[in-house]
């Protein structure tokens, strides 16, 4: 009787062991698999974010902690950084989402060539951001082609980059340029995601082609439409090649988004605090924006 | 007979969504044709045939290629060929590191698995272009200024393209490990005989965020590799715009060239890079 019990109790024993020495096992792959990475995004994301606030609050040096702060909150430069950042994130993210869902509705649709005009329409984004920004420097110059072209219909010059009146919407045609197939592209991937049934049901009730987009396209790109409209207001948040090629932030201050304003503070006034504090103040920016998209997300299905 | 008529409707709004497709698709293209043909004229023959507006404008006198060869025998050639090293080892590395990771994240039971989440999640969070600034300024301390390593070295903390794998290794069975495990294969050996060589799709995908990432980079090298030795295209082509008296015609064919080689893999790989982008954004 005792004899098998005492057999079971050292198997057991054994496989506990052996289940211990496995899980130190994975332990030690998991740190050679995983420490690259965690090394890498540590120093390369962690770090600088906290030697950011390390530079921004000025600890033990008797100056109060958000002087850094305040100074650039009450700076007009950075202020008006603020102001032309949500005026050109208003202007260009509608605009380019609205561009992006049409050119996926019409290209997926029965179109000849479908292939070669959706290539065409994403080859802009494969351009380096700088190689862009150059050629429409010299497309929209004062005497460009795009002002040629307007004078050929009858048009009168206008004064893209000079004037701070069309200096903003010329970045915002140039980052628009750039970006637009590429938003695009999620969401053709998401009109292909919906089930064509609910298309000929609807088209066998006689709806048409407008009512089908608002009750059967648009609410089936429900996630895809707010990740699209998250990530382009990041990446608009960050716009830096097209701004410090065409007009570097000027004229007057009307194209001076918030990187550039801090790259200038950074490199051209060598104020390291106050760029500091422009950073955390566009990172904060950039958390609350991906926060709220955490909160629209329809829960996992 | 009414499938046939749907068809046929079919077919005629198709040709009527090209109507409007063609214009748009125009706009698109129309930049780069233009900065093509002027790449394959004289510089000073750019701007002459600009007004009034006349058949010469688009076509060109006499085409050559001599800004090209221009360009290459300038610093620009040096900037092409870094950027090409780069954007080489920045794929290598920042794959391997990627996967490495992604696998880890998908089959390894380990405590702590939770902490390397929440970390992906920050480094989600804040975008790498937003603390460029303040990380360039520890990459000085760390030497890394001017070096290839500084170039190159963002490309292995990609958050996103660990999430790509690990995504698709998680659609991995985890009994083909358990087999491979009890046949004696270590973890490492189902990494680099199972996991990598079935991931053939998503490899491509992310290899191609890494490499777009780098070729298209212009703040990071901009601040941490300004010497020419290290330039990459990108600051070697804003450099041209920059100085006295350009040559349209050489900054075109420069800007060409830096264009070329991601248009090449992205018409080679499209397929892949859409699905990889796509999957990774509206299943998140």
């Amino acid at each position: 009787m005792a004899t098998p019990l005492l057999e079971r109790s050292v198997e057991s024993d054994a496989i506990v062991r052996r289940r211990r020495r496995t899980s130190r096992e994975v332990w030690w792959w998991a740190t050679a698999f995983l420490a690259p990475a965690v090394i890498a995004l540590l120093a390369l994301r962690i770090l600088p974010t906290l030697s950011a606030i390390g530079d921004a609050i000025p600890f033990g040096t008797g100056r109060s902690l958000l002087s850094n702060f305040t100074y650039i909150w009450t700076d007009p430069a950075f202020l008006g950084s603020l102001r032309v950042t949500l005026l050109f994130s208003l202007i260009v993210n509608p605009l380019q989402i609205a561009l992006a869902l049409v050119l996926a509705v019409l290209l997926t649709k029965k179109v000849p060539g479908i292939g070669l005009w959706r290539t065409l329409i994403l080859l802009p984004i494969a351009v380096p951001q700088a190689v862009s920004a150059i050629i429409w420097l010299v497309l929209l110059r004062p005497d460009g082609p795009l002002n040629a072209i307007a004078n050929a219909v009858g048009l009168p010059s206008v004064p893209w980059l000079v004037s701070p009146n069309f200096a903003l919407a010329s970045i915002v045609i140039v980052c628009s340029w750039i970006g637009v197939g590429y938003w695009m592209t999620f969401l053709v991937t998401g009109i292909r995601d919906i089930p064509t049934s609910l298309y000929e049901a609807s088209s066998i009730d006689g709806a048409n082609a407008w009512q089908q987009f608002w009750s059967i396209t648009l609410p089936g790109l429900r996630r895809p439409l707010l990740f699209v409209l998250v990530a382009d207001t990041v990446s608009n948040l960050l716009v830096f090649a097209p701004v410090r090629l065409l007009t570097q932030g000027g004229p007057q201050g009307s194209t001076n988004l918030i990187m550039h304003d801090i790259f200038e503070r950074a490199y051209t006034l060598g104020d390291t605090q106050a760029a500091s504090a422009g950073t955390i103040v566009l990172v904060a920016i950039v958390i609350v924006v991906v926060g709220i998209q955490f909160r629209l997300l329809p829960g996992k299905d | 007979m009414s499938e046939t008529s749907t068809l046929r409707r079919e077919r005629r709004s198709g040709r009527r969504t090209l109507v409007l497709v063609l214009p748009i698709a125009f706009v698109s293209i129309a930049p780069l044709l233009w900065a093509l043909i002027s790449s394959l004229r004289p510089g000073d023959e750019i701007f002459a045939h600009l007004s009034p507006l006349t058949w010469r404008t688009f076509v060109p006198e006499s085409m050559s290629l001599d800004n090209y060869l221009a360009v290459l025998s300038g610093p620009f050639a040096l900037a092409l060929v870094n950027s090409v090293i780069v954007a080489f080892f920045s794929v290598t590395i920042g794959l391997f590191v990627a996967a490495m990771a992604g696998f880890a994240l998908a089959t390894l039971n380990f405590p702590g698995r939770g902490v390397v989440f929440a970390l992906m999640v920050v480094s989600f969070l804040v975008p790498f272009e937003a603390i460029a600034i303040p990380l360039s300024a520890s990459f000085r301390d760390w030497g890394l200024a001017n070096t290839y390593a500084g170039l190159i070295l963002p490309a292995v903390g990609n958050g996103l393209s660990i999430f790509l794998l690990r995504q698709f290794f998680l659609g991995i069975p985890l009994s083909l490990s358990e087999a491979a495990r009890l046949d004696g294969l270590s973890w490492f050996g189902v990494f680099w005989r199972i996991y990598l060589p079935l991931s053939k799709a998503p490899l491509v995908g992310a290899g191609l965020i890494l490499f777009v990432f780098q070729w298209q980079s212009f703040l990071w090298p901009l601040l941490i590799a300004p010497a020419p030795s290290v330039r990459v295209a990108p600051v070697a082509i804003a450099d041209f715009a920059q100085e006295q008296g350009v040559d349209y015609g050489q900054m075109f064919a420069g800007a060409i060239l830096a264009a070329a080689i991601p248009l090449i893999l992205l018409l080679l790989f499209q397929r892949q890079f859409t699905n990889s982008l796509a999957s990774s954004g509206s299943k998140e």
